[in-house]
């Protein structure tokens, strides 16, 4: 099967969020701090105005002269008032006749800020570390604390206590495409026309941060060049409308690609104390803490912690645990999701410990992992049942793989497993609407496709598997926000799962439809011949066209909806001690393998094969399934051995763009063997995992316990630079 | 930022806009690799570019074991020359070191030169190999050793009209540049380290790298080295004479100390991938 969206692509006719134009657009550019944190004295246009091309410039007071409420959201102003928080913030924004003429604007903005001291360190703004937090502290935005059990008479019965500190470093998402969108006031109506993973979710952050109703604001995505979970939320939005309004005209803003990494909304670093007890073999109780850097502000900095916290005890039987995490402000741009935000670093902690354990119990890792893994009918760790699982079987797989490879592999080289597993988002919800025509089956839905498949080819399959018709068959329409069914958005590894059960349900709706207009039950399928569509049924063989009232017919067929909103979810509270936990939805798991060298002088390691087992529930279209997860393996050995952002002491970003932020290139990444593990179904139409997310989670755990298996030296810190692996061979 | 172009098809008509120009309004444009990216940040505030590409000076020819590189052939030439990798070793590792195979299509000896950045992949090994810059200006021409043309970060000894011509390699020699990154394809190198063997026989040079503030070389390692196929504890001392004496900093590629542990290990593995190439060379019967 051929993605539909294809050939535009390859042909370069696809308009994504930095093509947009329209007739009189006017460019944009940012103001940006200079300083990480500061108490604004002045910030003064004057010069900005009178530069050449210049229609308009912006800032805090100019807002509510333009806002028909006069103001939004006092807790997330668009503009600072009083206080910087961190470098690069945007403090004022220009609207010019060009993009250089904009941008040549910006450096003539005077800005008089007083300095404030920053906090920039996680470890250093909580002296309590590693113990929990005795008095109040001013940088805590979130505490989260759970337990379960008797952990301190675990820990006293134990044979001994395995305590581990780990840390991992902030990594981007590096879409090719930069942030970009095309914002029009006319009237009453503020439209934006933007790259996003969530057009709803962007008409909800609008709404609420500049006051206006839900029913003012229309947002239409265009085509994403890539999210990875960067593009779920406003961000250059509410800047582009209140230009476009402020100058009467459209207006285009752009991120350049140093600003996307200035600006952008990413993973901040880490740090987690991990201690087990173990008796017998096993590990009898956990205790985890969790420090984590939440950046200046975050709206979802309760989610950032207390969801990513529970993912440190595994996919493990643990019964008796207690974790406990911070969020902390500090002066760096917000924290923002990144491809299952968070869960590579949190599953290289987890299951580098578990490791650590098994050599220390000279036991096979691989075994001891599966005397605690996950089967259906288990708990998590906040007593919610899992469902069928496939991780165990992905284990035994990986298992023989590993005897297979150490047999044709050099002496040196090491082996190395992770264990990941991800909640996807089946909980948010979505709306489908389907037309069927004489000659076509539409799918009405309120999601752009952001390069991963889900859109263009997920829903397709779905409805293929559904009514019987061929992907040449169906087409997926998308429209704004005004007009497109509500859908959550592109996050989570949701679209197949979630919004694919809206269009299951449609395409139900649709044969139930056909079945009572034929006089048929049970059996009705669609077939397409090239030119028109069929209803097939025993004994019957009628084209749509003679199935569609003369209505029907005009006004573009027969239509079915269908919704998806995901029953709602219960944990048991009491284990919970303060702070905002979340039940998991669909639990989907990955076990991957890799094969290292490592340079016993310099500390380099070299990854040379790479094998990954997914527990997909039914792979609706291997060769998409195939592609996900090698596009993960891909950008988890980036958040493996090269990403990291690296901040200064006075907070800024020291590494703003390719040269020494470092994507795996193709030449260094190694052959990926993609296995399904099929058999176990998740919540999904016809029993679907996601896959979207999976594929990055297992990486870095796998590539850290193979340099371990090679080495013998236990790396406690992402990335695996070479510097790193070099001092943990104590070679400086 | 906007910049005007002017590209001049002769060496006089370069001279002339390169007078005329102001300095810090004008840069000169060879392969760009670099210097696109500065405009791009906000590194460089030039206005007018002079692009040196329709020079004729972008061609390389061999006379007899000596090579003459124009400053504007592109490296991927240099690199597809066998003569190239054949004698002279290390000056092929270190191009091929350099980026990625479409950026070595534009980018060139004479903008890496221009350049000096501490961390260039090329100077070290043109160091090593006792290169000749040629430069020319409406004044004439003039040959500066490398040593002496290189003066520090981004600070060379060509004056504001003067232009690099070529680069002249005196000789072919047994050679070698390794170096080391945190990711092995298309990244700035933390340490590297050239050597070359010769003239006179068991005279060896030794030249880093990722040092601050210009690649230098390091006569310390080399007074190290005595014979032409040296032995365990030459090389031993040469390696430990390089962490000693080596100028290398902190920054954000890599901490000063593990610069210092990195070059014992590249000193040791490029005197020898020399040593054995040579002896390779020499055929069965060993040394000449």
């Amino acid at each position: 099967m051929i993605r539909s969206d294809l050939a535009a692509k390859l042909a370069g006719r696809t308009t994504f969020g930095a093509d947009l134009d329209r007739p009189g657009m006017l460019w944009a550019a940012l103001v940006l701090s200079p300083v990480a944190h500061g108490r604004i004295r002045r910030v003064d246009l004057s010069k900005v105005r009178k530069a050449p091309g210049v229609v308009v410039a912006i800032t805090a007071p100019d807002v509510e002269k333009l806002l028909p409420k006069g103001s939004g959201d006092p807790e997330r102003p668009v503009f600072p008032t009083r206080e910087v928080l961190y470098r690069h913030q945007p403090i004022a924004a220009i609207a010019a006749r060009t993009l250089s003429e904009a941008r040549a604007a910006a450096l003539l903005a005077e800005v008089d800020i007083d300095p404030l001291p920053i906090v920039d360190d996680i470890e250093t703004v909580f002296p309590e570390w590693p113990e929990p937090s005795k008095k109040p502290n001013s940088a805590v935005v979130a505490h989260v604390h759970a337990r379960h059990g008797d952990l301190e008479a675990a820990f006293r019965e134990a044979e001994f206590v395995h305590s581990e500190t780990y840390r991992t470093a902030g990594v981007h998402q590096v879409a090719l495409e930069t942030h970009a969108c095309l914002a029009e006031v006319e009237g009453a109506i503020w439209r934006v026309t933007t790259s996003t993973q969530s057009p709803f979710s962007v008409r909800e952050d609008l709404s609420s941060q500049l006051g206006l109703p839900e029913s003012a604001v229309v947002v239409e995505g265009s085509w994403v060049g890539g999210g990875f979970g960067g593009k779920t939320s406003a961000l250059l939005e509410p800047f582009a409308l209140l230009l476009a309004a402020a100058a009467g005209a459209p207006v285009r803003l752009a991120l350049s690609y140093r600003e996307e990494f200035l600006l952008g909304r990413t993973t901040l670093p880490c740090v987690v104390r991990i201690e087990s007890s173990v008796a017998k073999g096993r590990v009898t109780g956990r205790r985890v803490r969790m420090l984590l850097d939440c950046g200046s502000t975050m709206p979802s900095r309760d989610f950032a912690t207390g969801y990513a916290i529970t993912f440190l005890l595994g996919p493990y039987n643990v019964d008796t645990f207690e974790v406990e995490g911070y969020g902390l402000r500090t002066n760096k741009p917000p924290f923002g999701p990144h491809r299952a935000p968070l869960i590579p670093q949190l599953t290289f902690v987890i299951d580098s410990h578990m490791d650590s354990i098994a050599r220390r119990l000279s036991v096979d890792p691989i075994a001891f992992r599966r005397a605690h893994v996950w089967h259906e009918g288990d708990s998590t760790a906040l007593g919610q049942r899992i469902g069928p699982s496939g991780i165990d079987s992905a284990l035994e797989r990986a298992e023989k793989t590993v005897l297979r490879w150490r047999g044709n592999a050099p002496r040196e080289h090491g082996f190395g497993i992770g264990v990941g597993y991800w909640s996807t988002g089946v909980s948010a919800g979505g709306e489908a609407r389907l037309r069927l025509t004489p000659q076509e089956l539409v799918i009405e839905q309120g999601e752009r496709e952001i390069g991963s498949g889900s859109v263009v080819r997920g829903l397709v399959a779905v409805a293929e598997r559904s009514l019987g018709l061929p992907a040449s068959a169906i087409r997926v329409a998308y429209s704004d926000t005004a007009s497109a069914p509500f859908d959550s958005g592109v996050f989570g590894s949701r679209t197949v799962g979630a919004l694919g059960q809206a269009v299951q349900k449609a395409s139900e709706e649709l044969v139930r439809e056909l079945e009572a207009r034929t006089g048929t039950k049970g059996s009705l399928r669609l077939e397409f011949d090239g030119r028109s569509i069929r209803a097939v049924a025993s004994g019957l063989r009628r084209p749509i066209a003679e199935l569609l009232t003369p209505e029907e017919l005009n006004e573009g067929g027969l239509k079915a909806h269908g919704k998806f909103y995901g029953p709602p979810m219960k944990f048991d509270e009491s284990r919970v001690v303060a702070g905002s936990f979340y039940p998991v939805a669909d639990v989907v798991g990955a076990v991957h393998l890799a094969e290292v060298s490592v340079d016993r002088e310099t500390g380099a390691v070299k990854v040379h094969r790479y094998a990954a087992f997914h527990d997909v529930g039914v792979a609706l279209d291997m060769a998409m399934v195939r592609a996900q997860v090698e596009g993960g393996v891909v950008m988890g050995l980036g958040t493996a051995l090269t990403e990291e952002s690296l901040w200064s002491s006075e907070g800024s970003l020291r590494n703003p763009g390719l040269l020494d932020y470092r994507l795996p290139r193709l030449n260094d990444v190694p052959p990926i063997e993609v296995y399904p593990v099929e058999g176990f179904p998740g919540a999904g139409p016809f029993g679907a995992k996601g896959v979207g997310e999976p594929p990055i989670i297992p990486v870095p755990a796998a590539v850290a316990n193979a340099v371990a298996d090679a080495t013998g030296a236990r790396v406690f810190e992402l990335p695996l630079s070479p510097e790193r692996v070099a001092r943990a061979l104590k070679l400086l | 930022m906007p910049f005007s172009l002017s590209t001049p098809k002769d060496p006089a008509e370069a001279f002339r806009l390169l007078v005329a120009g102001r300095p810090g309004e004008t840069a000169l444009l060879a392969g760009g690799t670099a210097l696109l990216r500065d405009l791009d940040e906000g590194q460089n505030h030039a206005t007018h570019l002079i692009s040196l590409r329709k020079l004729p000076w972008n061609r390389h020819a061999w006379k007899g074991e000596a090579l003459e590189i124009g400053s504007t052939e592109p490296l991927r030439t240099l690199e597809n020359d066998p003569l190239v990798r054949a004698r002279l070793p290390g000056l092929h590792q270190a191009i091929e070191a350099v980026g990625s195979v479409a950026l070595r299509h534009r980018a060139t000896l004479g903008g890496n030169l221009g350049r000096a950045s501490p961390a260039s992949d090329l100077i070290p090994v043109l160091l090593a190999l006792e290169a000749l810059v040629n430069l020319r200006s409406p004044r004439g021409q003039r040959v500066v050793d490398i040593e002496q043309f290189i003066i520090s970060s981004r600070q060379t000894a060509r004056e504001p009209d003067e232009l690099i011509e070529s680069v002249s390699i005196p000789r072919a020699l047994p050679s070698a540049y390794v170096w080391q990154r945190v990711r092995p394809s298309n990244d700035i190198s933390q340490v590297g380290v050239a050597v070359a063997l010769g003239p006179p026989p068991g005279r060896w040079r030794v030249a880093l790298g990722g040092v601050s503030p210009r690649p230098v070389r390091l006569p310390e390692a080399e007074e190290a080295l005595v014979s032409r196929r040296p032995s365990e504890a030459e090389v031993e001392l040469a390696a430990q004479a390089a962490a000693r004496h080596a100028p290398f900093v902190t920054d954000r590629r890599a901490t000063e100390g593990y610069r210092r542990r990195l070059v014992t290990t590249l000193v040791r593995r490029a005197v020898r991938s020399t040593a054995e190439h040579r002896a390779r060379r020499a055929g069965p019967k060993g040394g000449r």
